[in-house]
Parts: structure tokens; sequence; C-alpha cells
């Protein structure tokens, strides 16, 4: 099956930027994601929300890249939340005990609602 | 700094149809704590039954990325080869005063490997649980008390030049106030020495003798203080007292054989 390599876009919400992530999350995606990151904090919002929705593919490798922009965002006092987790990546959020540290929403709409 | 995950307390009905994730069979179902069936011969099950896994994110100390990297130059084996050697002889690529002894399955999602190892002539009982492997990695997480609270995954891949690259990256932070200072004091190098020692074993099962590059980043400078109590899981501690113990029944077994 051919590698999605990732994309991502940043948009800026009331309540946080958001990052809509599409595609898989390995060693691949680090200069996505920092690249996405860096700009979702140049107008230094509290909140930032990762979009799983459009993410087919995790591995350890990805887990280390999200720990690495959580550490980032403690920082910088920031919130990181995510939401669009399937099941799957919920479990794997708990597994590598993700989850103790980043709030994970079912929506949008909750994740902008709770994280405000 | 724990936060609230709403979604693991309550999901809706209406949330997104479950899809069938390709990385699935890869990763290790959840478990709350350790349990341990079967250990192998010379293991000790000292410090890994029962005991819950521990991340990047639930240790005490600085949290740092260390990459190593060794080119397997000149010889012509593919990423999943390398690997498919690597989780096959992982034990035999270790130093004399680390050891791992995994399961019969091997290094498979789920399984455990047993660490007897020696820092700074101390024994350290503990291990680690394989938490994803397919085809190109491995990585595998700590329980409480071993010495670091996080991931290492072992990994190859073709660089630019078509040269297939073996990686470790360890993503880790001291698990307790007493482990930091010693990873401050001499601990780290040790740790550098291991993975550098494990990285020039596989590229020498290969025919290869490169250098193994290494590079680290502080990811999180802070102490995380909240994390104290880890000292109570002190694998290095419980070990002695193990040890000790066991010294202590010996003693007494020789003691009452030459009585009688």
């Amino acid at each position: 099956m051919a590698v999605r390599h990732l994309e991502v876009e940043v948009r800026r919400e009331p309540g946080g930027a958001v990052l809509d992530l599409r595609g898989e999350i390995n060693g691949f995606a680090e200069e996505a994601l920092d690249t996405a990151y860096a700009e979702a904090e140049r107008d230094n919002p509290e909140t930032i929300l990762l979009n799983f929705e459009e993410v087919d593919y995790i591995n350890s490798t990805g887990i280390a890249l999200i720990v690495g922009l959580l550490a980032r965002a403690r920082a910088a006092k920031r919130r990181l939340v995510a939401y669009g987790l399937s099941d799957h990546y919920v479990e794997i959020f708990n597994i590598t005990r993700l989850s103790d540290f980043v709030s994970v929403f079912p929506d949008e709409e909750s994740a902008l609602s709770g994280a405000a | 700094m724990t936060d609230q995950t709403p979604q693991s307390e309550g999901r809706g009905e209406e949330r997104q149809p479950s899809r069938e994730p390709r990385d699935a069979a890869f990763w290790a179902q959840r478990v709350e704590r350790l349990e341990v069936s079967d250990v192998p011969a010379g293991a000790a099950n000292v410090n890994v039954q029962g005991r819950r896994e521990v991340g990047a994110l639930q240790g005490f100390g600085q949290l740092w990325q260390k990459t190593y990297r060794v080119h397997l130059a000149g010889v012509e084996v593919t990423p999943e080869e390398a690997v498919r050697i690597w989780k096959e002889r992982f034990p035999e690529f270790q130093p004399p005063n680390s050891r791992f002894y995994p399961s019969m399955a091997g290094v498979a999602p789920g399984e455990v490997l047993f660490i007897s190892a020696s820092v700074g002539g101390m024994p350290v009982y503990t291990g680690v649980r394989v938490i994803y492997a397919d085809d190109e990695s491995f990585t595998v997480m700590t329980p409480e008390g071993h010495p670091e609270s996080g991931w290492n995954t072992f990994s190859a891949y073709t660089d630019e030049d078509g040269t297939t690259v073996a990686q470790i990256q360890s993503l880790a932070r001291a698990n307790d106030p007493v482990y930091e200072i010693g990873f401050r004091i001499m601990g780290a190098t040790e740790q550098e020495r291991i993975w550098t020692h494990v990285l020039k074993s596989l590229a020498a099962h290969f025919g290869v003798n490169e250098p193994v590059t290494m590079e680290k980043v502080c990811v999180d400078p802070k102490l995380q203080w909240s994390q104290i109590k880890n000292l109570w899981h002190n694998a290095g501690a419980r070990s002695m007292l193990y040890t000790m113990v066991g010294a202590g029944r010996w003693m007494r077994g020789l003691m009452r054989r030459r009585g009688t």
C-alpha cells in the first residue's frame, strides 16, 4: 500500500489554532508537523488542537513526534488537545499514556468548547 | 499536569464509524499492569510483574531524545532484513553488563523482555515491554522502577544514497531523582555506550565496521517533581535488596549445612 505522507493545514478558530492532520504520522512526518506547529504558535494561542480525523496510520515514531509537540506546548504554557481519534488511536494514546497529558475529545466542537 | 480525557470517559453514539487501521496488528494490547506467565531461563522476575508501564511523560528527570545511527555501508541488506535479524538476535547484540531475556515469542507486540544489568557494579533487574513492532521497527516501553521512563525505538531505513541505516531512538527521562543524579554523573554515558555497542554488534553481524553517530536533544528540561513518588519503585534499590536477601539465605543455608 502506498505511503500517505502527512499533510498539515493550520486553521485559526476562536478557541485556538487547529492543525488538520491528513495521512500517516511516522518518521517522515517530522518536518510537516514541526512547520505547521510553528505556524500555529505564531499568534500565541492558548490552545492548539490536533485534528486526527484524517489520520490513518500512526507508528511509535509518530507518537514520539506528538510527545515532542506536547513538550513544546508545555514549555510555552499552552494546552495541546486532540480530537477525531478513532477508538484504535484512543487506545494507542492510552497504551503510551499520552492520554494522561493530552485531553482527547470526540469532535472539534467539543474540543473547542472544552478548551475554552 | 494531568488533563482529563473526556473522550475516554463517555463517547457519544454518533462518533465516526470505526475504521480498520493498518497499524492495528503492530501495536500491543493495553495492559493495566505487566503480567508475566513464563520467565525465561536465567532471568529474574524482579521489578516486572505487576508494574505499570511508564512513558516519556511520566518520569522525573529531563526528557531527552537521543538518536544513534550506523550506516550498513557496502552490504546488500534491506531495512526489513536488518530489523528481522535485530529482533532475532536482540540479546546477543547487548554488552555483557546489560543482558536481555526475551520470551519464547521473541520481540513481538505485547511481549516482555527481562533485563539483568549492572550499573556501577550494582545489579539492576527490570524489564521492558514491546509496545510496537512492524517489519522495519520495534519499540519497547519501560515499567515503573526502570532507570528510564520512556521508549526506545529500533528501526532501519534506506538513506538517499540507497544505504540501509540502523537506528536507535530513545525518548526518555530518568524515572526518579536518584536515577536523575546517576544519569547526570555517569549513567547517561553508560547508556550511550550500551546503545553504541548494540549498533556496532548489529553492523558487525553484517560484516560492517562503521562509526556510530549520536545526536541528542533535550526535549523538556524541566524536572517533574510531582513524580518524586517514583522512588518507591526504584529497581536499583529493590534489586540490591533482592540480592542481599538472596545472599543472606545462601549464607544461612551454608551455615546450616556445616552445622549438621
